[in-house]
């Protein structure tokens, strides 16, 4: 019967997690070959003297940074608001399945999709820096773009907490509690700069996960 | 939930901080050699007032005749620049090789530091100094990375990492501190301080290595050493030792010299230290305090002045602010370049009248519901983060346990 469940929900988002895939391949390839044409008409020393102490992000181009967030965004939509669309979650509870395990299994399912996209763009990104930089670098533009990539499991279980409410009230304060934890993500700061705050976040964005639970939990008690 | 209290523990303060900050503005604090006084200029919204300690006020003309060698071109732009000053005759371009100024703020040290680093040829015969085509780091032995190929030259790095180890350096290094930059007079290398917190000089002469081993006192340690490149060359060098004491490493003979300043405390205060003819003015600056101390150019102390207000925290907003927030959450700081859960907490016990005022309300709120019991969890909350627990509680109800 969980295999079903997983199929539905991968019925539901297949083409959005492939069209993100895609997207995220496409930003990067287009990264890098901006970083390969600013090499040749740089000369490469002054590039990375750029990088190294003038701050340079060399990933800021493109829609690279913001695509974890977007193609989260799109597919926390895509899963969960079908089930909003005449209660038809509803019908998800009515299974002789309890209920708490299937918002889980719902949940998961998103989260894992999420979470293969990002390794894979994460590890390409990675990869292909080693091609032009040394490791230095590559470390500072690594740590530098994990919140990116935290705030797209961030923004999953935000929107999915958002989508599942019944009620328009709470919507709205869920949206301004988001609109105010998000931009942590995004913090201004030196290439490098964010390694001390990595640990707590990882952790906050974990416990949004449970509070999804909140959301089903009330649509399942009927308050309109 | 707890997600909204930390974002409103982040939000709310900066909310109140932007609708009720006031700028800081702390005096700026001179040694005039002519007067034997301190020239101090306060910016305000009233206008720039310049006076003495005692209060004597200075008009612009008068602070400048006061401060010859800060206004030297305006002096002589308008004849009244003096022959001499405190009896030694004074050629003004000489003097001019006197002037330094040097700042350092808590945020360049409390920062992600570069690990690579351009190596100049410093003896080049060319007139500009050129950046070299490959960069530099010390890990387990010293490396060169070509730019373009980022491949490491291994003739170079064994040349190099031998020249080091000869003369007993310890890998890796611990910092590499210099002036990675065309824009400096001449190129003077890095000082390197290696794993056991021994100090070398290292630089390279017509492509060859040039180490050499800095003697300090076994123990010592550094907190952030700054090099420099003034035009008198004295010294290549600021140190600050873990004790807060300000060091200069001369130039060629490599001395360690203590400055008769104390209190010297480049993670906490901002420290500016402006030189000239006759004078060494170290300047530090805290959150409610700036103090001046002057040397003579033998670095022994001449005068010293400081001045205090009130700082942020205490004034009428900051206090307010202390009672309606139990803490203050921020992911930048002043004092650091890093992101971070910054927390500061609250100093007053106002705050806890507050939370409790607020349970109370949240009580009153909740009146009406069946099982009261079930939300000791929101009062605990509440009362301990007071106004965030407060909207959070209310934003995500508790009808878990109904």
């Amino acid at each position: 019967m969980w295999k079903s469940i997983v199929y539905k929900e991968w019925l539901k988002t297949r083409w959005f997690a492939i069209i993100y895939l895609l997207l995220s391949i496409l930003a990067i390839a287009n990264l890098f070959l901006k970083v390969q044409h600013d090499l040749t008409f740089n000369e490469a020393q002054k590039y990375w003297y750029m990088v190294v102490f003038q701050n340079l992000k060399y990933f800021k181009h493109g829609f690279f940074i913001v695509l974890p967030l977007l193609g989260a965004l799109t597919i926390a939509v895509a899963q969960y608001f079908p089930e909003t669309v005449s209660k038809r979650i509803k019908l998800s509870y009515h299974l002789p399945l309890n209920e708490n395990k299937m918002l889980l299994t719902m949940m998961l399912y998103g989260t894992i999709c999420i979470l293969i996209i990002s390794v894979v763009t994460f590890l390409l990104f990675v990869g292909l820096s080693f091609i032009w930089f040394p490791a230095e670098i590559v470390t500072g533009a690594a740590i530098t773009i994990a919140p990116y990539f935290l705030s797209g499991f961030a923004v999953y279980f935000l929107t999915a907490l958002m989508v599942l409410e019944p009620v328009w009230k709470y919507r709205f304060l869920y949206l301004i509690v988001a609109a105010i934890f998000v931009p942590v993500y995004f913090t201004r700061v030196v290439i490098g700069g964010y390694l001390p705050a990595l640990p707590l976040l990882t952790v906050f964005t974990v416990i949004l996960s449970i509070s999804l639970l909140f959301s089903g939990y009330r649509f399942r008690k009927g308050e309109m | 939930m707890i997600i909204a209290i930390v974002g409103f523990s982040i939000a709310l303060p900066r909310l109140y901080r932007m609708a009720f900050d006031k700028p800081v503005r702390a005096p700026f604090i001179q040694y005039s050699c002519i007067e034997k006084n301190f020239l101090i200029i306060r910016r305000s919204a009233d206008g720039i007032k310049r006076e003495t300690p005692q209060g004597k006020a200075f008009t612009r003309d008068e602070y400048e005749a006061a401060l010859p060698f800060m206004y030297a071109r305006q002096l002589l732009m308008d004849g009244t620049m003096p022959d001499s000053v405190n009896g030694v005759a004074i050629d003004v371009h000489e003097c001019n090789n006197y002037r330094s100024s040097f700042r350092l703020k808590p945020k360049m040290i409390h920062a992600p530091q570069p690990v690579l680093f351009p190596m100049f040829e410093s003896e080049s015969g060319r007139a500009r100094l050129e950046l070299p085509k490959d960069y530099f780091r010390i890990s387990w032995r010293m490396e060169f990375i070509d730019a373009k190929t980022n491949k490491v030259n291994e003739e170079k790095s064994r040349l190099f990492s031998a020249a080091l180890y000869h003369c007993g350096f310890q890998f890796p290094a611990r910092s590499i501190d210099g002036l990675p930059t065309t824009r400096k007079s001449c190129d003077e290398g890095y000082i390197v301080t290696d794993n056991k917190n021994q100090i070398f000089h290292l630089k390279m002469v017509k492509g060859e290595p040039f180490v050499n081993k800095v003697n300090i006192p076994s123990d010592m340690t550094f907190k952030t050493i700054q090099c420099v490149d003034n035009k008198d060359k004295l010294y290549y060098a600021f140190l600050v030792s873990s004790d807060n004491n300000l060091y200069v490493l001369t130039q060629d003979d490599y001395k360690l010299v203590k400055l008769e300043v104390n209190d010297i405390n480049p993670d906490k205060y901002e420290i500016r230290i402006y030189g000239d003819f006759f004078n060494f003015n170290v300047i530090t600056t805290g959150d409610n305090f700036t103090r001046s101390q002057i040397l003579n150019r033998e670095y022994k102390k001449v005068d010293e002045y400081s001045e205090t207000w009130t700082p942020l925290e205490d004034s009428r907003e900051g206090k307010i602010a202390q009672v309606l927030f139990p803490a203050q959450l921020a992911m930048t700081n002043s004092d650091s370049g890093y992101v971070n859960f910054f927390v500061s907490r609250s100093k007053s016990f106002g705050c806890l009248l507050l939370s409790l005022a607020l349970v109370v309300l949240q009580f009153f709120i909740i009146r009406k519901r069946k099982n009261k019991v079930n939300h000791i969890l929101d009062f605990c909350l509440v009362a301990f983060t007071g106004i965030f627990g407060f909207i959070a509680v209310n934003i995500f109800p508790n009808k878990f346990w109904d």
